[in-house]
């Protein structure tokens, strides 16, 4: 074997041990999910059940207002995220394109805007959803008032992440969309966005992630059971004084963690994970 | 470095000249204009809050009765003089150190991995961490405190079967440290896809020629990756970091299910704790503010240099 | 160019729009709705009796929708409050019996003590769950349902041993765990399992010397801890729990491991918790569970056991109080209590106790003090600092019940 095929395959080696320990507590989840009950608390650890079952699966989709959920968290996540790209995209190009006075405030704002405690905000929060000043709107239990807070809180992240990834363009492509003979925006964004795409796509998927998992403003802001996101849906296994579910509750996450990894899939080619192997170089 | 790659870094990092002359008019003012009436109309009276009912007796009588007692800076004095607060602020400190530590390096070296690898393993390694990513906390701390069980979890059971010592009967929740170190893995072992996934996108911005030089002059791994790779992937890095210290500085939910209300004591204290006890269980709205306040003060000190760094790269000087 | 920007911008904004005001569903607002905030308890174990009183409250009140919208007891508190800031509370909420009297303190429910004939069977509230529905003499709170402390045992283990029937004292009741344990030798198996910190349980002992944990005299509360009698109590705990439970458990508290769960896992014999701990003992043994009051150390007795439940309030701002005393009404009539009863709740009032092991718990109980900041001591884990250091022997019985004892009078006598 050649001493090259030999690192590789030790590179490759410490890829899947790697894999295997960080998987491990989503494989526990996933296993406990297809265990009967007295095998999820037996004395002796159980890898793989003896006797699977898929009833706390069916039992989790026939929980009030699954699909409603699901379907209120989609919807919630997909205009979140497509809000926050596209404000956050224009704001990174403006903080890379241009030097205007006001710009360094702007980025030190939007840090400052992370530094702030989220526990500490809830009870303003609150106040200011349910009665948006001039507006005189209660938007406390519908879901536009999720989908700004989400669009807020994933912002600042958005535009540092992507200035950073602008940032990283090599000058002869901006160069060479200069000389294209355009010096109007359109053309600059057209040329740049497959550039920017890798940072486009892994800001998105931190949004969407960020924004699918989040419970405490879903659980404050939605009251009832068919406006409610899936976090909130899950946490209901948890809340009553009762014993948990832990098998319902293991099957429930399993499941409302797959749109997640599809969101993934869907937007990952343009990371080059795979389909365009050898692509990145470090 | 072969001569290739060293006229090739040289290149200077400043924008063309042709840049400058474009006249900015209101442009770039509307394009930010969005961002900041989001962040304004959602941030603007919250913070006017907080600001205000921390320089107010406002507690559960104040919050019913629908308005506080102006008290100026006495909550901030209490606060201030608390020891609690002086001894979680410097365990905070510590564990924040730790995790962004433990999370940075750790992501970018799993990134680095990443590139190395057959397309197979990639996607592999890639799918495995994004599912990491998605277990919501709440899941993941139910799995942690079935793993790290004292009778039957399979930490101490691996750990005794791969004879690395006798874990059998091992209390990991033994002690405020080993409570911290506990939530140090989850908190770390959940930040690391993010960290892995951006760092990854952004060494796709690394130019393939410069790496391959460099390569080709037979230089080792570690000055190509302090001289080609580093330098695209920095501005990335500092961001992370800089989140990461305020993410890690102000963490509550895992650690507070993790090592569960029944066994919350002073003594292992986060920030996060120390807030949410205060503003919601003492019910003293006032004081929380001033502790979220004074949180906001510390974290800007703790992540200045990052923040620097940060507006200051790329800039023209 | 700036126009464009301003399409893409305006574009997105406009769609987001369209797509969230599209979505957001809930229920088409009718002339008038009542909210009402229970547990997620009851959509779990009695959605019959929620659905009962909904029905018969929409009945009687046309034009009427009730809105029930589930909580969680983790945080429900913390949302109240937001409401209260945004003067969009409930108009009924449940709220646990040990969270009533800092709410019922700072002004923040609405006065029934006119309205206490509405409600069935008032005259024969259970005495722990009236107390925590009362503040300065008047009424703020309807009770709703109480649960009591039971020991869940093997009886199959218990018969091995030659156990006949349920012990009548404390000593008996060691000296059977003893018997059992003596029938019984596999690894880590202890005939008794309780959490050393789960004060619920452990308090009871203290109760049953006639101790107590703080009396309220002048209007200063004073910590009775280290009171001889509370302080004979802590010991026979003590003493108790060294010979029945195992050592390992001292320091640990009833969440993890859930003591239902070691019993699923054959570990121990008998467990001291609520009475709906029968629920989850492993299909293995659901058929050799039975339960029976714990004894007292006084022969012929019961130890009182810790009162858990929940009241039915009404938030002050709410603008529909008369509506909301109604649906309270519908929902704690004598049939919807008697539903509550037949899957394992105590009924609110002591006319409706039918002599179930249950009941028969519920007739000896003791209640925290009542005291606006007692939450603070619950929350500051005072009690269960205190019983780790004792089971654990770091500090005397004596020492630990005074300093415990100090705190708590500090904390409770805050402002």
């Amino acid at each position: 074997m050649s001493p090259r095929l030999a690192r590789k395959l030790g590179w490759n080696a410490l890829g899947v041990a790697l894999f295997a320990v960080m998987v491990f507590p989503v494989f526990w989840m996933i296993s406990t999910a297809f265990k009967p009950n007295d095998q999820i608390n037996s004395v002796n650890p159980t890898w793989f059940p003896a006797h699977p079952t898929l009833k706390h699966f069916t039992n989790a989709i026939n929980k009030p207002y699954f699909w409603t959920d699901v379907k209120n968290t989609v919807i919630v996540v997909l205009v979140a995220v497509g809000v926050a790209m596209v404000l956050a995209f224009l704001a990174a190009v403006a903080l890379e394109k241009y030097r205007f006075s006001g710009r360094k405030s702007f980025l030190v704002l939007l840090i400052g805007v992370q530094m702030i405690p989220g526990i500490g905000l809830i009870i303003p929060l609150y106040i200011l959803l349910a009665h948006v000043p001039v507006l005189h709107y209660n938007l406390v239990n519908k879901l536009s008032g999720l989908i700004i807070i989400y669009v807020a809180a994933v912002l600042p992240f958005s535009v540092w992440t992507l200035r950073g990834f602008l940032m990283g363009i090599p000058k002869e492509l901006e160069e060479a969309a200069m000389v294209d003979g355009s010096t109007r925006l359109g053309a600059f964004v057209r040329i740049l966005l497959p550039l920017v795409a890798p940072g486009l796509v892994a800001t998105s998927v931190f949004a969407f992630i960020t924004s699918w998992n989040e419970y405490i403003f879903a659980r404050l802001l939605l009251n009832d059971g068919s406006t409610q996101t899936v976090t909130v849906w899950l946490s209901y296994y948890t809340g009553s004084s009762r014993a948990t579910d832990f098998g319902g509750l293991m099957a429930a996450s399993t499941l409302i963690a797959i749109p997640v990894v599809l969101f993934f899939l869907l937007v990952q080619r343009r990371i080059a994970f795979g389909l365009t192997a050898g692509a990145v170089r470090g | 470095m072969g001569a290739a790659a060293e006229v090739a870094l040289q290149r200077p990092r400043r924008r063309p000249l042709v840049w400058r002359r474009v006249r900015n008019g209101a442009v770039p003012y509307l394009l930010v204009f969005p961002v900041v009436a989001v962040l304004a109309g959602v941030l603007a009276y919250p913070l006017y809050y907080l600001v205000r009912i921390s320089l107010e007796r406002f507690q559960l009588f104040e919050l019913v009765r629908g308005a506080g007692v102006y008290i100026g800076l006495d909550n901030f004095r209490s606060v201030l003089h608390d020891s609690t607060f002086w001894h979680t602020l410097l365990r905070t400190v510590v564990f924040t150190a730790a995790n962004v530590t433990l999370t940075i390096v750790g992501g970018t070296l799993i990134a680095l991995l990443l590139v190395r690898l057959w397309a197979a393993v990639r996607i592999l390694l890639t799918v495995g961490l994004i599912l990491v990513w998605a277990m919501p906390p709440v899941v993941a701390v139910q799995v942690w405190i079935w793993m790290t069980n004292v009778q039957n979890g399979v930490l101490n059971y691996i750990l005794t079967e791969l004879h690395i010592g006798d874990y059998f009967g091992h209390n990991w929740f033994d002690s405020s440290f080993s409570q911290l170190a506990m939530v140090t893995t989850l908190v770390v072992w959940g930040a690391l896809p993010f960290v892995v996934i951006t760092v990854y996108a952004a060494l796709s911005q690394v130019p393939h020629e410069l790496v391959e030089a460099a390569q080709i002059d037979g230089a080792r791994a570690w000055r190509v990756f302090k001289d080609v790779t580093l330098p695209v992937i920095t501005p990335i890095l500092y961001i992370l970091t800089c989140l990461s210290i305020l993410w890690d500085f102000g963490v509550f939910t895992q650690a507070y299910l993790l090592i569960q209300q029944p066994a919350i004591v002073p003594g292992n204290y986060l920030m996060g704790i120390y807030l949410f006890e205060e503003a919601y269980f003492k019910n003293d709205y006032g004081r929380g503010a001033a502790i979220s306040i004074l949180m906001l003060a510390i974290v800007a000190v703790l992540s200045i240099f990052y923040v620097r760094r940060m507006v200051r790269v790329g800039e023209v000087e | 160019m700036r126009y464009r920007v301003l399409a893409v911008v305006a574009a997105a904004i406009a769609l987001s729009v369209v797509a969230a005001t599209a979505a957001a569903s809930g229920k088409q607002a009718t002339a008038h709705t009542l909210t009402v905030w229970l547990q997620v308890d009851a959509q779990n174990g009695w959605p019959q009796v929620v659905n009962a009183a909904n029905n018969a409250f929409e009945n009687s009140h046309s034009g009427w929708n009730v809105n029930v919208q589930y909580q969680n007891w983790g945080d429900h508190l913390q949302k109240f409050d937001a409401t209260i800031a945004a003067n969009n509370t409930p108009d009924v909420i449940e709220m646990g019996n040990t969270e009533m009297t800092k709410y019922m303190a700072a002004g923040a429910f609405a006065n029934l003590s006119a309205s206490k004939g509405q409600f069935d069977n008032s005259g024969h509230w259970l005495a722990g769950l009236k107390k925590s529905s009362m503040f300065n003499g008047k009424l703020y709170g309807v009770p709703y349902y109480a649960g009591s402390r039971l020991v869940t045992y093997r009886t199959d283990l218990f018969k091995k041993a030659g156990v006949k029937k349920a012990p009548g004292s404390l000593k008996k009741f060691e000296a059977d765990l003893a018997s059992v344990k003596s029938k019984n030798h596999s690894k880590g198996f202890s005939p008794f399992y309780m959490a050393g910190t789960d004060w619920y349980s452990a308090l009871s002992f203290v109760y049953d010397y006639g101790g107590s944990i703080a009396k309220l005299s002048h209007g200063k509360w004073h910590g009775t801890l280290a009171s001889k009698k509370s302080i004979a109590g802590l010991k026979a705990y003590r003493t108790f729990f060294r010979s029945t439970a195992p050592k390992s458990a001292s320091k640990l508290n009833e969440a993890n491991p859930a003591p239902y769960t070691v019993f699923s896992q054959n570990r121990t014999s008998a467990i001291f918790g609520p009475g709906w701990f029968s629920c989850c003992t492993g299909k293995k043994y659901t058929k050799v569970t039975g339960q029976f009051v714990m004894p007292s150390h006084k022969a012929g007795q019961s130890m009182p056991g810790f009162l858990g439940g929940s009241d039915l309030a009404v938030p002050g701002q709410s603008n529909s109080q008369a509506e909301a005393r109604a649906w309270i009404a519908a929902f704690t009539n004598t049939a919807n209590e008697k539903a509550l009863q037949a899957v394992g709740n105590i009924p609110n009032a002591t006319n409706l106790l039918n002599g179930t092991v249950n009941d028969r718990a519920a007739k000896a109980s003791w209640f925290v003090p009542t005291a606006k900041h007692w939450v603070d001591v619950e929350n500051g884990n005072i009690l269960r600092t205190m019983l780790g250091q004792i089971l654990t022997g770091q500090l005397s019985v004596k020492k630990a019940a005074q300093t415990a004892s100090a705190n708590i009078a500090y904390t409770l006598n805050q402002s």
